[in-house]
């Protein structure tokens, strides 16, 4: 075992840069674990009849897989191969990711119908007051105080996460942020239903807990088509899987750039965090030798730290049936 | 989230706050039950029996207990008379619902079967039973808040801890 505590995904050594942003990553996230579990604690003490908190609540308790996901992936990832894992542990990633797309896709079904039948059967939200201090307080205030809270706290953390999980091409760390990101949304949408409840417009409360419910849905479907795309050794996109990463287009490039070699056909999948690459290449000539596949590996695996698993095959004319990356570009 | 998502709260908190402004109080009755009681000075409470708390004599005259008398002094706080209806517990709840009472005591606590029904106040008294602590409650329409925090408040004041 080599240097067993540094940060590191499984035999890939990790450039300084991404060494020093896997760090702050799991501060970060366990910043984050922490301050949801306030934030579940605080909003549940408050909740009252509201069934805008109610969909806040739930979304915060949900707010505390990504962070969960994150650490375990980033502990399991770092393990080396065994004869059982061969590829290593690489895909403990996409798996956190997919479960905490599920999660939230089915509390955001669950919720949109709660909040719907109570829209329909026009129930009233009960919110009564609190005792503060020797005082009585309506508690709508501290609900939207408590709100505020929740609100501020991922603003700031999805900030600071954001350019981590591009660095560390992270999908869990984007996911996480990326949510946090528009948590401040749920945040003024549950006041707003608060607000609505205080001056006697029951409906707005239910509304509001539609919204954030939409939200949570369209955030679970979104990470589910991308969690299940990786694991379905979809070729590897950029840490937003906004679009193909562009590693993948140069992979071809690099390789027909070696003098020994005319043409060039890949295949670049994510394991998460790093690459696996299959390159078949057609030699100029019938001289392949041992130094010039190794040459052809080392050209790939200096081209970024992700590129980590690579196997290239001299062939005589190149598989048909793989299609050509830049095809579609 | 983009931006189709970013304007719909802006929406909402703008459709609000104009009517948080001319609201006097917060929170306000969506029925107006409080409203009601201060202009008709009418409370229509409820009362199912129990010894101590609600007790019931005749159905001519008005009960008496414990629970009888913070009502009334509730009312009269909004310068109010009470109106009785004595009744079971379910039938009272009921009654609640439909907008036709105010106020259901019985000497009910926080561990009664109704909470999904009406609106439990905020229990306003703890006293040991047997080895167990019983929370009393009172109930109000579901969703009446202004009614609700005006009880609570009221009942905070005059019941001593």
């Amino acid at each position: 075992m080599r240097r067993a505590r540094e940060p590191r995904f499984g035999y890939t050594d990790l450039p300084e840069p991404q060494r020093i942003a896997l760090r702050k990553a799991i501060r970060l996230e366990v910043v984050t674990f922490v301050f949801m579990l306030t934030a579940v604690a605080a909003v549940f003490s408050v909740m009252g009849g509201s069934q805008a908190m109610k969909a806040a609540w739930i979304e915060d308790m949900l707010g505390l897989i990504p962070p969960v996901a994150f650490l375990l992936a980033i502990s399991r990832a770092r393990k080396e191969p065994t004869p059982d894992h061969p590829y290593g542990y690489h895909r403990t990633v996409a798996t956190g990711h997919l479960t905490a797309a599920v999660a939230l896709l089915v509390m955001g079904l669950f919720l949109i119908e709660d909040s719907a039948m109570g829209l329909l059967r026009q129930e009233h939200p009960q919110v009564g007051t609190m005792q503060l201090f020797g005082n009585t307080v309506w508690s709508g205030w501290l609900m939207i105080a408590v709100m505020v809270y929740t609100g501020v706290g991922p603003f700031i953390l999805a900030r600071l996460k954001l350019p981590l999980s591009e660095q560390l091409h992270d999908k869990v760390l984007y996911a996480d942020a990326d949510m946090q990101k528009a948590d401040w949304m749920t945040a003024a949408g549950t006041i707003v239903g608060v607000l609505g409840i205080g001056v006697g417009l029951w409906w707005l409360d239910s509304v509001a807990a539609l919204f954030i419910a939409g939200s949570i849905l369209r955030d679970g479907w979104k990470n589910l088509r991308f969690a299940s795309g990786s694991l379905n050794d979809q070729r590897a996109r950029t840490f937003d899987d906004k679009s193909p990463h562009p590693l993948t287009y140069q992979v071809d490039d690099v390789l027909r750039d070696l003098p020994w070699i005319s043409q060039s056909r890949s295949r670049v999948r994510d394991q998460g965090h790093v690459f696996h690459i299959e390159a078949f290449v057609r030699p100029t000539d019938e001289d392949v030798t041992l130094e010039r596949i190794e040459e052809a590996v080392t050209a790939l695996r200096n081209l970024d730290w992700k590129i980590h698993d690579v196997v290239v095959m001299p062939v005589r004319d190149l598989p048909e049936e793989i299609p050509d990356p830049g095809a579609d570009q | 989230m983009t931006r189709i998502s970013s304007w719909v709260p802006a929406m909402l908190m703008s459709a609000v706050l104009p009517l948080t402004g001319c609201a006097v109080t917060i929170p306000v009755d969506p029925d107006g039950t409080l409203d009601r009681i201060r202009r008709e000075q009418v409370v229509r409470a409820g009362a199912s029996p129990r010894p101590g708390w609600v007790v019931v004599g005749s159905m001519t005259e008005d009960p008496t207990g414990r629970e009888v008398d913070l009502v009334e002094g509730f009312a009269s706080s909004l310068g109010a008379q009470v109106e009785w209806t004595v009744g079971g517990e379910e039938d009272l709840i009921g009654r609640l619902e439909d907008g036709s009472l105010d106020v259901v005591v019985g000497g009910l606590t926080d561990q009664n079967p109704f909470s999904a029904d009406a609106a439990m106040t905020r229990p306003y008294l703890e006293e040991k039973v047997q080895g167990t602590v019983e929370a009393h409650v009172m109930f109000v329409p579901m969703g009446e808040n202004a009614l609700q925090s005006a009880l609570e408040r009221w009942l905070d004041e005059a019941v001593p801890r």
